[in-house]
C-alpha cells in the first residue's frame, strides 16, 4: 500500500471521491486562512434500528447522517469546528470557524505537528456489504426470532430487545499529506428478558455484535439469556466479609479495559491516572498480560489509523504483571520525548486530544473457567457489574449487578444488592488465575479471572 | 439553514393522506461553543452547528421513523417514504399495536428567556472567564493540584414539532454549562474533585457562579480527600446530602415511574398505582416548569405542554410519567414527558427536575439518633435495574456519623439498595432543600438534561461498598 493514500471506491450519495475532496478542501481552506496545521474529516452514515417492548415489535427507524469537522492549529493553539452539512460551503465555513477558534486558544508548547504520512496496510474486514444492506425487515425477523427463543424457555418472560445495523464512510485529510478513506459497518443485537414470579424477579441482559455478518451469530441469544435470567430467580443478600471473587468475561473485560484506558499517556502525563508514575512497576500478578491491538482483522475497535491520522500499533500494556508501555498519540509521544522519556507513537490518539484503547486482549491462562470456579470453596461470582476503578484514584466501589454465591466450587444461589470494595492494585495483584477459555467479540478477548481477598458488602447473615 | 414550517405541515398532511393514523415531524436547529482550559491554558476552543429533521408515522398499529441531516423538502419526503415503508413492513409483526392519546392540539411558541444571550458574548470573553476559574483554583492550592480542567459550554436550540392532530409548537432554549475537575496529589495518593453548574440560562450563569462555588470548591475537595480514609464495608444508616439525595430519587424512583417501563413490565412500580410505596415522609415531584432549571421545558418533543407532576404523595404512588403512547396504553393524561435528544432520536419518556419535597426535620435532628452511620455528599453517577428495583449511587465523598455527629472524612464510595425497601426505610427528611444537581440522564442511548436535588434524607439502612472492616 502506498504511504498514506488509498484509492476509494465510490459509495453512497456523495461517494468517497466527493467526500475526500471536501475534506481536502477544508484543509486547504484552513491553511490558506492562516492555520499552520489542519485536518478534516467528512463523512456520511446510515443506521437502521428496531426495538421490542413487552415481547412485541415496538419501533423501527432509519437515520441518515452527514457532517464535516475541522481542526486547525495556529501557533500551537488548537481550534475545532463541526457542522452536519456536506458541501463546499460547509467545508470552507468550518475551516474559517476552526481557524478563528485556534487564534483565540492558547499556544501549547508541547504541540509539535500533526501526523505525517507513513506506510500502512488497511485492516481487512471492517466493512461488509451484507451488513450495509441489512434493512429494517431483516432486523425485525432476526430480533423477533430471539424474542421467541427467549419465550420458548418460559412463556412468562417479558422481553425487551433491540437490533441495529449501521454503515459509515468518511474521508480524513491533514495538511501534512495524510489521506485516508474509511468505510465501516456494524451490526448488533441485545435482549433483556424479565420473568416475574410473584415478587421474585429474574432478569439478564446480553448482546452480540460484529462488523461482518459472518461474525454475527445472534441465533440462540434469546434462549441463553432467558436461561440465565431464570437462574436469577430467588436472589439473596450476600454476607459482608472478605471473599475470593471470580469475575466472569463481561465483568473482567470492564476491569481490564479500565486498566488499559488508565495506561493512556494523556491521563498519565497530566497526572490524573492511577497508573501515573508506575511505568516499569509491577501493578498486577504475573498471571496478567494485557495487549491492546487495534489491527485485528474485523475487530470492533480496529482501524489502520487512529483518529489523529497516525498508524496504529499493537501494544503490550501489561506483561506478566509489569506495566510495560503506555498508549500514545503523536502529541503525547512527542511530549514524552521532549521530557527525555522513551516513547513511541502507538496510534491511540483522537482528534480531540484524548488517548484510548482499542481491542483489549488479555493473554489466556492454563485452567478453564469451570476449573477456576470449581477451586473456590467460598466466594462470589460476578457475571456483570461496574467493576471499574475510579480513573484517578484506582478505588473500586462496585455493585454486583448480576452474580452468584460460590460454595464448594459451585454456584449456590444468585445474589442481589451486593457490593465490592477494593483498590485496583490490590485486586490486580491478587489475581491468581486467568482462564484458558474465553468469550470473544470480534477483536476482543474476554477470559474469566479470579482474585482473593476482596471486601464484599451485603445484608446477608 | 432555513426550513419553512409549512413544509413540515404539508408533510404530516401527506402522511395522513397515505393512511397514517398519526404522524409527527420535528426539525431541530442547534449551535454552540465549547472551551476547555487545562493546566493554565485554553487548549480546546470549538464551535459547532447542526440542523436535522425527522418524520414519525403510525400506520395500521405499527410505527415507522426516519431522520436526516441538512433537511430540505426532498429529503423529508424521502424520510416519509421510509417511515411508511417501515410501518407497512412491520404491521404484521406487531402484537401490542401502537396508540396515541387523544389530547387537544397545542399551538404555541416558547422562546428562550435569558439575561445575557451567549451568542452575543465574544469568544475572547468566554475564554477569559473560563480561564479565571481555573487560575483561581491553582492560586489557592498551587503545586498540590497536578491537573486542573475547567470546561465551558453554551448552546442554542430550536425545536419545531408539528403533528397530524393539529399541534404546532416551537421551543427555543439557551443553555449554559460550566464545570471544574481538579486532581490533587500527595506522594502516591491522587484524589479528584468535581463541580458543575448547568441551567437554562445565558452567560449570567457565570456571574451567578463565583470561583469559590466551582473551581475552588472542587480543588478544596480534591485536596481534602487526600487525607480522607476509605469508606467502611457493610450495612449502615445513611444520610444523603441534597447533592446526592437527588440521585437517589432519580435512580430509585424516577426511572421506575417512567410509564414505558411500567407498561413493558420492567418497573418495580407496575401495578402499584394508588398503593403505598414509601414511608409517609416521602413526597416525590417531577417538575418541568421550574424557571431556569436544567431539566425544564415548555413543550416536550411530542408538542405536549409540560407540567408539575406529583409522583408520590406522602408515600402513596399517584402517577407515572407519560408519552402520548404510554398515556393511551395506561389510560392516563399526557403531561409532556416525552423528550428526544435531537431529530435523530425518538421521543421517549424522561424525567425533568426530580426531587423529594422538603420535610420537617433539621440536619442535626436527622443525624442525632445515629450511633454509627455514613453521611454521603456529591452524587457522581448512578444506575438502576428497574425490573427488580436494585439501584446504585456513587458519592464523591462522605463522612462517618458517630454518636449523632459527623466524624471522619471518607473517600468516594457507592451505596446499593432495593427500591421499595429503601423507600420504606426513609425515616427522616429535612426542611433544608436544594435543587442543586443538574446533569444529563442516559436512557436508550439518549441524553436528556435533567436536574435533581432535595432535602437531606435519612435511610435506615443501605449497603455501603467500602473497603474497611466495619
Amino acid at each position: 500500500m502506498s504511504p498514506g493514500r488509498r484509492k476509494g471506491t465510490r459509495r453512497g450519495a456523495g461517494g468517497s471521491g466527493d467526500i475526500a475532496k471536501l475534506a481536502e478542501l477544508a484543509v486547504e481552506a484552513a491553511v490558506s486562512m492562516g492555520a499552520d496545521f489542519a485536518d478534516a474529516e467528512a463523512g456520511e452514515s446510515r443506521s437502521r434500528s428496531v426495538s421490542v417492548e413487552k415481547s412485541s415489535l415496538h419501533a423501527t427507524s432509519d437515520r441518515s447522517h452527514v457532517g464535516i469537522s475541522v481542526r486547525a492549529v495556529v501557533k500551537g493553539a488548537t481550534g475545532f469546528s463541526g457542522e452536519n452539512r456536506l458541501d463546499r460551503e460547509a467545508a470552507v465555513e468550518c475551516a474559517r470557524r476552526a481557524v478563528e477558534a485556534a487564534r483565540l486558544a492558547q499556544s501549547d508548547p508541547d504541540f509539535v505537528r500533526l501526523p505525517a504520512p507513513e506506510a500502512f496496510e488497511e485492516v481487512p474486514g471492517l466493512s461488509d456489504p451484507a451488513v450495509r444492506e441489512l434493512g429494517v425487515p431483516a432486523l425485525v425477523e432476526m430480533l423477533l426470532a430471539e424474542v421467541e427463543s427467549a419465550r420458548a424457555v418460559d412463556s412468562r418472560f417479558s422481553v425487551q430487545a433491540g437490533a441495529t445495523s449501521s454503515w459509515g464512510l468518511s474521508a480524513f485529510a491533514n495538511s501534512c499529506g495524510v489521506r485516508h478513506v474509511r468505510e465501516g459497518t456494524y451490526v448488533s443485537c441485545h435482549v433483556f428478558p424479565t420473568l416475574k414470579d410473584g415478587s421474585d424477579v429474574g432478569s439478564y441482559w446480553d448482546f452480540d455484535s460484529a462488523r461482518r455478518l459472518e461474525d454475527f451469530s445472534p441465533a440462540g441469544l434469546g434462549r441463553t439469556t432467558a436461561e440465565t435470567a431464570k437462574s436469577f430467580l430467588g436472589a439473596r443478600d450476600a454476607p459482608t466479609g472478605v471473599f475470593t471473587v471470580v469475575l466472569g468475561p463481561l465483568a473482567a473485560h470492564g476491569l481490564l479495559t479500565a486498566v488499559a484506558a488508565a495506561a493512556g499517556a494523556e491521563g498519565i502525563q497530566r497526572g490524573r491516572s492511577f497508573l501515573a508514575g508506575r511505568l516499569g512497576e509491577r501493578i498486577a500478578s504475573e498471571h496478567l498480560t494485557i495487549v491492546d491491538d487495534g489491527l485485528v482483522p474485523a475487530g470492533l475497535g480496529s482501524g489502520a489509523l487512529d483518529g489523529d491520522g497516525s498508524v496504529r500499533r499493537r501494544v503490550t500494556v501489561v506483561e506478566k504483571g509489569v506495566f510495560r508501555e503506555m498508549l500514545h498519540s503523536l502529541y503525547t509521544a512527542e511530549k514524552a520525548r521532549r521530557r527525555g522519556e522513551p516513547a513511541r507513537n502507538t496510534g491511540h490518539g483522537s482528534r480531540g486530544g484524548g488517548v484510548s484503547p482499542t481491542n483489549v486482549r488479555p493473554a489466556l491462562g492454563a485452567k478453564t473457567a469451570a476449573e477456576i470456579i470449581s477451586e473456590v470453596g467460598d466466594g462470589i461470582y460476578v457475571n456483570s457489574g461496574g467493576v471499574s476503578p475510579n480513573p484517578v484514584t484506582g478505588e473500586i466501589s462496585a455493585s454486583v449487578d448480576f452474580g452468584f454465591r460460590i460454595e464448594r466450587g459451585r454456584f449456590a444461589w444468585p445474589l442481589r444488592n451486593t457490593m465490592l470494595g477494593v483498590n485496583v492494585f490490590e485486586l490486580l495483584k491478587a489475581v491468581d488465575a486467568v482462564s484458558s477459555d474465553c468469550r470473544e467479540e470480534p477483536g476482543i478477548v474476554m477470559p474469566t479471572i479470579r482474585a482473593g481477598g476482596v471486601r464484599v458488602s451485603g445484608r446477608g447473615g | 439553514m432555513k426550513l419553512d414550517i409549512s413544509v413540515l405541515e404539508s408533510l404530516v398532511e401527506r402522511a395522513r393522506r397515505r393512511s397514517a393514523a398519526f404522524a409527527d415531524t420535528r426539525a431541530v436547529w442547534s449551535e454552540g461553543t465549547g472551551i476547555q482550559c487545562q493546566d493554565g491554558r485554553a487548549d480546546k476552543v470549538g464551535r459547532g452547528s447542526s440542523f436535522s429533521a425527522c418524520v414519525r408515522v403510525l400506520l395500521d398499529g405499527a410505527w415507522g421513523f426516519a431522520s436526516t441531516d441538512a433537511p430540505d423538502r426532498r429529503r423529508l419526503e424521502g424520510c416519509l417514504d421510509s417511515a411508511i415503508e417501515q410501518a407497512r413492513a412491520s404491521r404484521g409483526r406487531v402484537r401490542e399495536t401502537g396508540v396515541v392519546a387523544e389530547i387537544p392540539p397545542a399551538r404555541g411558541e416558547s422562546l428562550a428567556s435569558v439575561e445575557i444571550d451567549p451568542r452575543g458574548v465574544s469568544l475572547e470573553e468566554k475564554l477569559r472567564r473560563a480561564a479565571a476559574y481555573e487560575k483561581a483554583a491553582r492560586d489557592r492550592h498551587g503545586q498540590t493540584l497536578v491537573n486542573t480542567i475547567v470546561s465551558y459550554n453554551d448552546s442554542w436550540r430550536r425545536e419545531v414539532v408539528v403533528n397530524s392532530r393539529g399541534t404546532r409548537v416551537v421551543t427555543e432554549q439557551i443553555r449554559s454549562h460550566i464545570s471544574a475537575m481538579m486532581v490533587a496529589r500527595s506522594a502516591e495518593t491522587r484524589q479528584s474533585g468535581r463541580e458543575h453548574r448547568a441551567a437554562l440560562a445565558g452567560f449570567e450563569l457565570l456571574d451567578r457562579t463565583p470561583p469559590e462555588e466551582l473551581s475552588i470548591r472542587a480543588a478544596d475537595r480534591a485536596v481534602a480527600l487526600l487525607s480522607a480514609r476509605r469508606a467502611p464495608a457493610g450495612v449502615f444508616p445513611v444520610v444523603f446530602h441534597p447533592t446526592i439525595a437527588g440521585l437517589l430519587t432519580h435512580e430509585a424512583v424516577g426511572h421506575n415511574a417512567e410509564a414505558d417501563l411500567v407498561f413493558s413490565g420492567m418497573s418495580i412500580l407496575e401495578g402499584r398505582l394508588g398503593s403505598r410505596v414509601a414511608s409517609e415522609h416521602v413526597t416525590i415531584v417531577d417538575d418541568a416548569t421550574i424557571p431556569g432549571a436544567n431539566g425544564s421545558y415548555a413543550y416536550d418533543s411530542e408538542g405536549t405542554p409540560s407540567a408539575r407532576r406529583v409522583l408520590v404523595e406522602k408515600g402513596v404512588l399517584k402517577k407515572f410519567l407519560h408519552s402520548l403512547e404510554t398515556a393511551a396504553r395506561l389510560g392516563a393524561t399526557p403531561e409532556g414527558s416525552a423528550r428526544a435528544d435531537g431529530a435523530h432520536s425518538l421521543p421517549i419518556v424522561r424525567m425533568s427536575n426530580t426531587f423529594i419535597a422538603p420535610g420537617e426535620s433539621s440536619l442535626e435532628e436527622l443525624l442525632a439518633p445515629i450511633g454509627t452511620g455514613v453521611f454521603l455528599s456529591g452524587g457522581q453517577w448512578g444506575y438502576v435495574f428497574c425490573e427488580r428495583g436494585q439501584f446504585v449511587c456513587n458519592a464523591a465523598e462522605g463522612w462517618m456519623i458517630r454518636n449523632g455527629k459527623l466524624a471522619e472524612h471518607l473517600r468516594d464510595v457507592s451505596v446499593s439498595g432495593m427500591t421499595l425497601k429503601a423507600l420504606e426505610d426513609i425515616d427522616g427528611v429535612s426542611r433544608e432543600f436544594e435543587l442543586s444537581m443538574p446533569g444529563t440522564c442516559g436512557k436508550s442511548g439518549q441524553g436528556a438534561p435533567i436536574a435533581a436535588g432535595g432535602p437531606y434524607v435519612r435511610v435506615k439502612e443501605l449497603v455501603v461498598g467500602g473497603q474497611e472492616k466495619s
